[in-house]
């Protein structure tokens, strides 16, 4: 009977595979809550509202309904494209996924002191200058550490794309499944490959976040410049004491 | 091929049987959820390191593996080992222990903020530590948790479609089969997508007000 490890190259295609979901979708999922949450944390009611409602409707429910509503039903319908498997897991994963980041985006722009915005209009800036220059900025290093974790989660959402026959890891291990039947190995294997991979992503996010502009500024300003500042000699403080 | 209203109201009773399914296992897991979580969170408060440990690990492995993978171990690699169980008792206890695991974190964030003085008073009022526990730290735990805890009620309610991947017959499944019966994919696929989205819209206006009280 064939062994698991017959199957070095199959796995790791189907790992490659799996990678390059996930990061076409992470990419896709930022732009998607760029622009939607811009949308929903906009002043005017009508982009505030197609903004939320668009937020509602993608995250309504799990990526498989709209995957296979993408892959299945959305052809048939006059005028539609009809995608490739791999192309439609790609464009759900990464609109579904920019629906839960969107609110990670507007909860951002939120927590900015309304003052800042007022400043910049004082200071005669556009708004779209003060999106870009002030807002965005400082949204970001609190945007960042939240958007590592919908990372990590649309890493584990990239299995279902195995459903509509995209062969990546998933889909590979369960091919493998049927010849070896080692089904203990085969899904310890799978839960320690994702395990990795969510490790990898989180801790690539993590890296983001420190090298943010306003972080590093954040550190700076909390090391004393240049000067190094001497705790005082325990003599001097022993003598105040008594 | 176009919209045929006939077919579409044929297969609406199957949906709905779908639909309460769906319910059903949504409610099931979230007691497990809800319950595991906070024993997690309150064996973690109350051991030593070595607890502690075994429960972040624990953790950390429930949400580092996909859904599908554990529904997948339960449903064909359980057997192997000579456990055979149904696929609504995988399904249950897969979601309800996923989301135990994120659960118990928003318990635990929500005991840290507990300010430290409230167990000294309860130590020097010479309450036992099972008073404490009951009538003091998890009342506040709670309901400091609440709005944390209907958000994941609602991703385990949008996950449960996952099982159809091990043939619970959840509205996923309802719908994959009429499809497959009838070679029609628009009209299932697509109610069974709105009917997805509308049942959200309860939870919605409860987070809704749970924020406004704040």
């Amino acid at each position: 009977m064939p062994s698991l490890l017959d199957f070095t190259n199959e796995l790791l295609g189907g790992l490659i595979v799996t990678v390059q979901i996930a990061v076409l979708s992470i990419l896709g999922c930022a732009i998607t809550s760029l622009v939607l949450g811009v949308l929903t944390a906009s002043k005017k009611l009508p982009s505030q509202l197609t903004g939320r409602i668009a937020v509602e409707i993608l995250r309504g429910t799990s990526v498989v309904v709209y995957l296979f509503w993408v892959y299945y039903a959305l052809p048939l319908i006059p005028g539609m494209p009809s995608l490739s498997a791999f192309s439609a897991s790609v464009l759900v994963i990464s609109l579904v996924a920019g629906g839960y980041g969107a609110e990670i985006v507007r909860a951002g722009i939120a927590a900015i002191p309304a003052g800042q915005i007022d400043a910049c209009h004082a200071l005669g800036l556009t708004g779209w200058q003060s999106l870009i220059r002030v807002v965005i900025p400082q949204a970001v290093s609190q945007i960042v550490p939240a958007f590592g974790s919908l990372a990590v989660d649309v890493v584990k959402w990239t299995t279902v794309v195995s459903f509509v026959g995209v062969s990546d890891l998933f889909y590979v291990a369960n091919a493998v499944r049927t010849v070896t039947f080692d089904t203990i190995s085969i899904y310890g294997l799978l839960a320690l490959i994702y395990i990795v991979l969510c490790t990898i992503t989180s801790l690539f996010f993590r890296a983001i976040e420190w090298f943010l502009p306003l972080n590093r500024a954040l550190r700076a300003s909390r090391r004393p410049h240049g000067i190094l500042i001497k705790p005082a000699p325990l003599f001097s403080r022993m003598k105040v004491k008594s | 091929m176009t919209w045929d209203w006939t077919f579409a109201l044929e297969i609406v009773p199957t949906l709905l049987w779908g639909v309460w399914i769906t319910i059903l296992i949504t409610t099931a897991s979230c007691v497990i959820a809800l319950i595991g979580g906070l024993a997690l969170a309150i064996i973690a408060d109350t051991t030593g390191w070595i607890g502690k440990t075994t429960i972040r690990l624990l953790i950390e492995l429930l949400r580092g593996v996909p859904i599908l993978v554990l529904l997948f171990f339960g449903f064909y690699a359980l057997p192997q080992l000579g456990v055979i169980l149904s696929p609504y008792v995988i399904g249950i206890s897969v979601l309800g222990v996923v989301y135990a695991a994120y659960c118990s974190e928003v318990y635990r964030g929500a005991l840290i903020t507990i300010p430290s003085g409230m167990r000294d008073a309860s130590v020097a009022l010479g309450l036992s530590p099972f008073v404490t526990w009951t009538r003091i730290l998890i009342p506040l735990a709670i309901s400091k948790s609440i709005p944390a805890l209907i958000n994941y009620i609602l991703l385990t309610y949008r996950q449960t479609a996952m099982l159809f991947a091990i043939g619970v017959p959840v509205l996923m499944s309802q719908a994959q089969i009429l499809s497959y019966e009838r070679f029609r994919y628009l009209e299932p696929y697509t109610l069974a997508g709105l009917i997805y989205i509308l049942l959200n819209i309860p939870f919605i206006i409860i987070l809704h007000k749970f924020n406004k009280e704040q």
